[in-house]
């Protein structure tokens, strides 16, 4: 398959089942919230040492949150429930709990619950109130600057992890502009984050490593200064490689995020230096979700 | 389909237990087998059909037409469904309920909601005492769902009260929120003597000063903006109230007590 001149490779992406919630994080004004989402979802690129994948979604204004205030909406994903309680725990107590002005609330109602502020609260020493409004419970916790008001429970959901492609470009600088695009329109996609800086990644990794240590090592074989050295999966044309890593709280959401992604991609075409798309996978033996390349874009 | 009504036949002169009149305890029973069911009043008890006219209709709406002040323990225990009722009602009106609606055209006795633990309550007319109250002795009153009264509420409003809400227009009795545990009293208008006194936890939240002011074991904690109130307000809009007019503020002067006691309860005041 070629779109506008790239080659859109005969491959899939492999992708695992993950647990995830969607929090909002309010604050006085939309400056703030940002910068308190900001906060939480930091180092937060990679399960494999961050301990969950964490994003922006979307901001949100007054009119689509809980307590009227400007706002944005995060997704976070974890492996497993007790991991993603665990992640979600300490980021709302560090960079949520800590933030100026911020509350904070559940953006996912689901069968299955884990807990928001139910800990949180005892930053309260005793003094913190609990509310229940239309069968939901909050926590009042008194701060220094007026009060924290978090909802007690966020709902978990089975949500999918590491839906991916990759843009191998003629040059490094026209990777990152065909990326840049790419995350612009994906970021219009509701259920999806891009977890890596920007959205985007450029040391993608491969499963295991000749040191006995490390579970993960760098994707030689999309490395382009390995073309000679290795068994490499590049043109001699292409000069660089980036990837953009999607996770989501269903398949199709991925779906039409890689669809909308690898089109902006394409639009800038060969003329823009852009060769091919591939995606990363394990031979389609770990991971349960396949994400064919040339299906979505079919 | 029309309600099943129960219209008395004559002004009782005890005091009758119709606690077995929910859509709970009639489901999936005749107008025959309604019209046998024996209530206590006084030292005996009487056949539903020899105290009140009914009218077949659906079991889930029933409705009390004439009612009287000695018509007590209606909706005792109902989960679901609905009871209105046109006149007064007499003592603990919804006491253990768990869900469902109650709705009363006239003034209620005392312990309305009592130890109620879901569902809603409106009294389109006055409460008498302990609304939303414990039994005496009993530790807990109610845990959960929401009175709306329309006019005033007798004394002790909210005593020993868990969670909740109980939402008054009009104005509220003396010692409103003693003994209060948790859950939330707001009213429109005045309060009498003695707010919250032996107050535990919990919130009051009040639209004006009242004329007595507050009571000297509540400290002032200063004015505020909380955030929880703009939810607590849109939380209000969709009950048939007065309190789903009232403008959303969260801007008010806190006030923290009982301090005779562990002195966690609030009373905001709007500012």
């Amino acid at each position: 398959m070629i779109i506008n001149g790239v080659t859109i490779e005969e491959t899939f992406a492999e992708a695992f089942p993950m647990k995830a919630t969607r929090l909002i994080i309010t604050a006085h004004n939309a400056k703030w919230a940002m910068i308190s989402a900001q906060a939480f979802t930091g180092f937060a690129t990679s399960v494999i040492a961050c301990g969950c994948e964490a994003g922006i979604e979307r901001e949100l204004d007054g009119s689509e949150t809980p307590d009227g205030r400007p706002g944005v909406a995060v997704l976070i994903f974890a492996m497993g429930g007790k991991g993603l309680a665990k992640q979600v725990e300490t980021r709302s107590g560090q960079c949520v709990l800590t933030s100026p002005t911020s509350a904070l609330f559940s953006g996912l109602d689901g069968e299955k619950e884990m807990a928001l502020g139910q800990n949180l609260r005892y930053f309260g020493d005793g003094f913190q109130i609990s509310k229940m409004i239309d069968g939901k419970r909050y926590w009042r916790i008194p701060v220094m600057d007026g009060e924290f008001l978090t909802q007690e429970k966020t709902g978990v959901a089975a949500a999918v992890g590491g839906g991916n492609f990759l843009v191998l470009a003629e040059s490094q600088g026209q990777a990152l502009v065909a990326c840049e695009a790419a995350i612009e329109e994906m970021r219009k996609i509701p259920n999806v984050i891009m977890p890596f800086p920007g959205g985007v990644v450029r040391s993608g990794s491969k499963v295991g490593s000749k040191y006995k240590a490390l579970n993960a090592s760098t994707n030689d074989a999309f490395c382009p200064t390995l073309k000679g050295q290795t068994n490499s999966e590049l043109p001699p044309e292409c000069e660089s490689v980036m990837e953009i890593v999607i996770d989501g709280l269903t398949k199709e959401d991925i779906d039409t995020a890689m669809k909308v992604g690898i089109q902006a991609v394409c639009d800038l075409g060969a003329a823009q230096g852009i060769r091919r798309i591939s995606a990363g996978n394990y031979g389609g033996k770990l991971g349960p979700f396949h994400f064919h390349l040339q299906e979505i874009m079919a | 389909m029309s309600k099943l009504s129960f219209s008395l036949k004559a002004a009782p002169k005890q005091r009758i237990d119709c606690s077995p009149l929910t859509p709970d305890n009639l489901a999936d029973k005749s107008l025959a087998d309604i019209a046998a069911i024996e209530l206590v009043t006084g030292n005996q008890t009487v056949r539903v059909d020899a105290l009140f006219t009914i009218t077949a209709g659906d079991i889930d709406a029933i409705q009390f037409e004439s009612s009287d002040s000695k018509l007590d323990f209606i909706g005792r225990n109902m989960t679901f469904g609905s009871i209105s009722v046109a006149g007064d009602v007499g003592a603990y009106l919804g006491i253990f309920m768990e869900g469902g609606e109650l709705i009363v055209n006239g003034n209620t006795g005392i312990y309305t909601g009592c130890e109620m633990k879901g569902g809603q309550i409106k009294v389109q007319g006055n409460a008498g005492d302990f609304v939303g109250g414990a039994r005496p002795g009993r530790r807990n009153g109610m845990t959960g769902g929401t009175v709306i009264v329309t006019g005033n509420t007798g004394a002790r409003t909210g005593d020993h009260m868990r969670r909740g809400q109980i939402l008054i227009e009009g104005n509220a009795g003396d010692y409103c929120g003693s003994r209060m545990i948790s859950g939330t009293i707001a009213v429109l208008g005045d309060c009498g003597a003695h707010l919250g006194y032996a107050m535990k936890r919990g919130t009051i939240l009040l639209t004006q000063m009242p004329s007595r002011g507050i009571t000297a074991n509540f400290n002032d904690c200063g004015s505020h903006t909380l955030a929880f109130l703009p939810l607590m307000f849109t939380s209000f809009k969709k009950l048939d109230s007065q309190f789903a007019k009232v403008e959303a503020f969260s801007r008010v002067q806190r006030y923290a007590g009982d301090l005779a006691g562990i002195g966690m309860g609030e009373v905001l005041v709007k500012i």
